[in-house]
């Protein structure tokens, strides 16, 4: 099977790429490979406030043993719009119990980590419950992501199971008032026994350099 | 047994009878069919003769305050983000509201006496607009940040940003020298309005401030916050000079009357909506002078007229006015 390098080495002996420069063609190659790699979206923003609280402690296991609402393992890798992993991100989330309630008065179902090598992150949690006073808001996690040389990304996780989609969260995303793209809505997978139900989803994460 | 419920019930229903003898209720405005007005979404004249909202069909609608009569509607959008604000003066009216999400947001100033667009500038999303004492510059701020315009040039004069997060609420001195942010980064922030140069700041909470608004001729700020506290602030030390006792609910917005001496707190029982309770402050002496409470209405907007505080609420097709002593 060809590799990019060879396919590319090809194209130029096929006269499909026609090199013309003082320099030599492995380092031009090298350059057009760098710069074909896939470019990626910046992740939309969303509203921070107004629950958030500052000094959260790096904890990734928001759930504790007992807590009610269907467990959720949350993942997912920070890069930046270049598609380049970003090894030095912090990201720090906050949301509800699944009642419907933050809490300000600990640090309950809040929590931050230091992304990984390969950008990745991990949180275990629940999923969020919607407010109680049965306002528009949907289910979400929000999210604040800051690494050095990067403006910070302040957005939320939406769910696509949140029964106020619909099943169809392409469609239906702006019932929403705060929700103006369904790009931060994610899908979500189901695991476990019946009785034990256990909710996995991906969010990835793309920032922009300053 | 007396249950949890029979006693929640009795401490919530006290202080409905006393606000219901309070509170005045001045006129009330049917809205057409259909038709609402979001929270923040209206604005009272400080002068006490015209109540203005951005209505959820896309419509900017006008009454007069006194006899609930249209003066004037114009097309407005009811977007996610949106405001409106009249001058202290009453001369002006801002609408603004977001065109693009996250991104790009206008404000259009008309005359309230000919309605005609004075001016109309290009600016970040925003929650809220407000206009200098003298009427001659303007603010909005928003999850990206704020800015300061100068009306005459139509420039604007400064953006300002908290290092993450945007800001929710601002306030300009009585002398319109100084500007204060309520900063999602949890900060309070105080500005020269002129230069847009940082003076002073103020964290003294882990949680984010809600609401913030120059008292005392300047010399005070009072900074709501989620936490349900109030806060009265030095605006030059950054420093806190004393608390309010403690408040009943989130803070939503603080509003403090032309003497200084004076706040109306509006505050949110729910998460994100329910705004159906104010209290009026004496800010010297730390006590209530009225509360008002009426649940299954929202507040959507007021204002110090004179001497009494002037609000509108919405339920169902209705905008009603009422008054504080």
């Amino acid at each position: 099977m060809l590799t990019r390098r060879d396919m590319l080495q090809k194209c130029a002996a096929l006269g499909s790429i026609v090199i013309a420069s003082q320099f030599y063609p492995e380092a031009l190659l090298a350059a057009f490979q760098e710069s074909e790699k896939q470019l990626r979206k910046p992740t939309p923003p969303n509203t921070m406030g107004p629950f958030y609280k500052r000094l959260v402690p790096v904890n990734g296991v928001l759930r504790s043993p007992g807590d009610s609402g269907i467990p959720l393992d949350l993942s997912g890798q920070v890069f930046d719009t270049r598609g380049d992993v970003v090894a030095d991100a912090t990201i720090e989330i906050w949301q509800t119990n699944h009642r419907g309630y933050y809490d300000l008065q600990g640090y309950r179902y809040r929590g931050k980590a230091n992304v990984d090598k390969s950008g990745a992150y991990r949180f275990e949690s629940v999923i969020p419950g919607h407010y109680p006073d049965k306002s528009r808001i949907c289910q979400h996690i929000h999210y604040l992501v800051q690494a050095p040389g990067y403006k910070p990304l302040v957005t939320q996780l939406y769910f696509a199971t949140d029964p106020v989609f619909e099943g169809d969260p392409a469609k239906n995303y702006a019932r929403d008032p705060l929700l103006q793209t369904p790009e931060l809505i994610r899908p979500v997978m189901l695991t476990g026994e019946p009785n034990e139900v256990h909710a996995k989803v991906q969010f990835e994460l793309c920032i922009e350099r300053l | 047994m007396r249950s949890n419920t029979s006693v929640f019930l009795l401490l919530f229903s006290l202080p409905i009878t006393v606000m219901a003898q309070s509170a005045r209720q001045e006129t009330t405005i049917t809205l057409p069919a259909g038709v609402s007005v979001d929270l923040a979404s209206a604005s009272v004249s400080p002068t006490g003769d015209l109540v203005a909202a951005i209505c959820t069909d896309d419509m900017l609608r006008v009454w007069s305050a006194k006899s609930g009569e249209l003066v004037r509607s114009l097309k407005a959008n009811a977007g996610a983000h949106s405001a409106v604000q009249f001058s202290a003066d009453g001369r002006l009216l801002a609408v603004a509201y977001e065109i693009v999400a996250y991104e790009k947001g206008t404000i259009q100033v008309f005359s309230v006496d000919s309605w005609k667009l004075e001016q109309e500038l290009t600016s970040l999303p925003l929650y809220a607009v407000i206009f200098s004492p003298d009427s001659r510059r303007l603010s909005n701020t928003g999850d990206l940040g704020t800015e300061i315009w100068d009306l005459e040039t139509q420039k604007r004069m400064a953006r300002l940003s908290p290092p993450f997060g945007g800001s929710v609420a601002l306030s300009f001195s009585p002398d319109g020298r100084w500007l204060a942010t309520a900063d999602q980064d949890t900060f309070v922030r105080v500005y020269e309005a002129r230069t847009g140069n940082s003076h002073s700041s103020w964290q003294g909470s882990l949680l984010e401030p809600t609401a913030v608004a120059f008292a005392a001729g300047g010399k005070s700020l009072v900074v709501g916050r989620i936490d349900k506290t109030v806060s009265i602030v030095d605006p030059d030390a950054g420093k806190i000079i004393r608390e309010l006792p403690k408040q009943p609910g989130l803070i939503w917005s603080i509003d403090v009357a032309a003497d200084g001496k004076r706040a109306l707190i509006a505050y949110n029982h729910g998460e994100l909506s329910d705004i159906h309770h104010l209290t009026l402050w004496d800010l010297d002496k730390g006590t209530i002078l009225t509360d008002f409470q009426k649940p299954g209405v929202n507040l959507v907007g007021g204002a110090f007229a004179g001497d009494h505080y002037l609000f509108a609420v919405v339920s169902s097709n209705q905008l009603t006015l009422w008054s504080l002593p």
